[in-house]
């Protein structure tokens, strides 16, 4: 489903992805983690082309992502995207928000598309607040919000870019709900994350990254347990006593 | 004395409402031009493309560096060189056009230029297109920003149409240059001219300051 192919990106000098190769097949649970600077929030923008890249392929569904004769808007209608701070359109209400997408870009019908951004809506438990404006809601609220936002293309591919480091603790375990049902729904994620509960809970793989590098991969259980690499093994225990 | 001369005044007042009626004339259109061509510049001027940006920003540097007076100048002696022959009117256009145009351009780049990255990601992400990003996300929001500045930019054009009287076009303030030379009351004259003036720029100083208080919230 989704295929990197050495791919190589620099920001200047910067080696951010350095050689990756990677198969997502379709309904896999992939949780990255890695520490910051890592390149890991880079290779999921990348997927979806808000990242260019200088050498390699990426191919999404058979077509290839950084193509030029890509058509990006079909590409980046299958492909949902939740950011770490949100990014809701602060001047529409929240059922605006959601149905932004399906009106403009799939010309749906502003009453069906209202039907279905409803029916998101309630499936991340916000249809209450559909006539809201974003800055009245919580963090968790407007990430939910921003989920419903990616579901209401039917993507088949959603992309989470550390969906809760922006949120107050007491707020995650609302989002990380709306994701594990996600997952149930066979849902394709990558999901950028240091949640070990989420990683453990859900993920088919774990990827750990470091400077630009797919550095280690595993269930899980082998890699929150038995890491190969030193480098993943001080990760993982500094997290933990975090 | 006085009295006189205030009689006389009154006599031509019809006089001066053309002046004023040349000058909303001139002023309105000018608005119009200037806020359609400085939004267009100023979306080429927050763009990602270097080459757009470098070109506007080369225009707005010129137009920002020299006087008016030299722009209409150029405009309506130094064209016509180059086979550019326009009327006095068309000229006085033409000329509040580039000028208003590169300031306007100013304000509405910086007014995207605040709306954060994230709305353009989020945006890009959802499958809108450029132009439907501009429309749908940025520009609302970027409205905030620009709409004081920008009607404070209205009354400094329909002040800014004083200029174009140096090329003979009988608007207010060409027409209190010429009653002066029959009616020799300085002070008086431009009293009234000043005062034609102000009725037309007052509102829009007022609708600038709501704008402002509103947009704050």
């Amino acid at each position: 489903m989704i295929e990197f192919k050495n791919v190589n990106k620099w920001f200047d000098k910067l080696h951010v992805l350095n050689d990756i190769n990677l198969k997502i097949p379709k309904g896999e649970v992939l949780v990255i983690c890695g520490p910051s600077g890592s390149g890991k929030s880079t290779l999921i923008r990348c997927i979806n082309r808000l990242e260019k890249i200088q050498q390699g392929q990426i191919i999404v569904n058979d077509t290839p992502v950084h193509d030029k004769s890509t058509n990006l808007t079909k590409l980046r209608a299958e492909i949902g995207f939740v950011f770490q701070q949100f990014h809701l359109y602060p001047h529409m209400t929240v059922l605006q928000n959601v149905m932004l997408a399906p009106v403009n870009v799939k010309k749906i019908a502003k009453t069906k598309a209202e039907k279905i951004a409803l029916e998101k809506l309630e499936q991340v438990g916000l249809t209450e607040k559909s006539g809201a404006y974003p800055a009245q809601l919580s963090g968790g609220q407007q990430q939910r919000v921003a989920i419903a936002r990616g579901l209401v293309m039917s993507p088949e591919i959603m992309l989470f870019d550390e969906p809760t480091s922006a949120l107050d603790p007491e707020m995650i375990g609302e989002v990380l709900d709306v994701m594990v049902n996600l997952v149930s729904e066979g849902m394709t994620m990558c999901v950028v994350t240091h949640e070990m509960g989420f990683a453990k809970k859900v993920a088919d793989r774990v990827l750990f990254m470091d400077e630009g590098k797919i550095v280690e991969t595993g269930t899980p259980g082998e890699f929150f347990d038995n890491p190969q690499t030193d480098r993943a093994s001080e990760f993982i225990s500094k997290i933990l006593t975090h | 004395m006085i009295s006189f001369y205030f009689g006389r005044l009154m006599e031509i007042f019809p006089f001066f409402l053309k002046g004023l009626w040349m000058t909303s004339k001139i002023g309105f259109i000018s608005l119009v031009t200037c806020t359609l061509i400085g939004f267009i510049l100023g979306i080429f001027r927050s763009s990602d493309s270097t080459i757009l940006k470098r070109m506007v920003g080369v225009y707005v540097a010129f137009v920002r560096g020299t006087p008016f007076v030299v722009q209409i100048f150029i405009v309506f002696f130094i064209l016509p060189e180059w086979g550019v022959q326009l009327e006095a009117f068309s000229a006085a256009l033409l000329a509040m056009a580039i000028m208003g145009s590169a300031f306007i351009c100013e304000i509405v780049a910086g007014g995207i230029n605040s709306i954060p990255k994230g709305q353009w990601e989020a945006a890009t992400s959802a499958g809108l297109n450029r132009i439907q990003q501009l429309r749908l996300v940025i520009i609302p929001q970027a409205m905030k920003v620009i709409l004081p500045p920008l009607v404070g930019q209205y009354v400094l054009l329909i002040k800014d149409t004083s200029v174009v009287s140096v090329i003979g076009i009988m608007e207010l303030t060409r027409v209190g240059w010429v009653t002066v030379v029959r009616i020799p009351e300085g002070l008086m004259v431009f009293t009234l001219v000043g005062f034609l003036y102000f009725i037309i720029s007052y509102p829009l100083i007022l609708l600038s300051n709501y704008l402002e208080k509103k947009m704050a919230v």
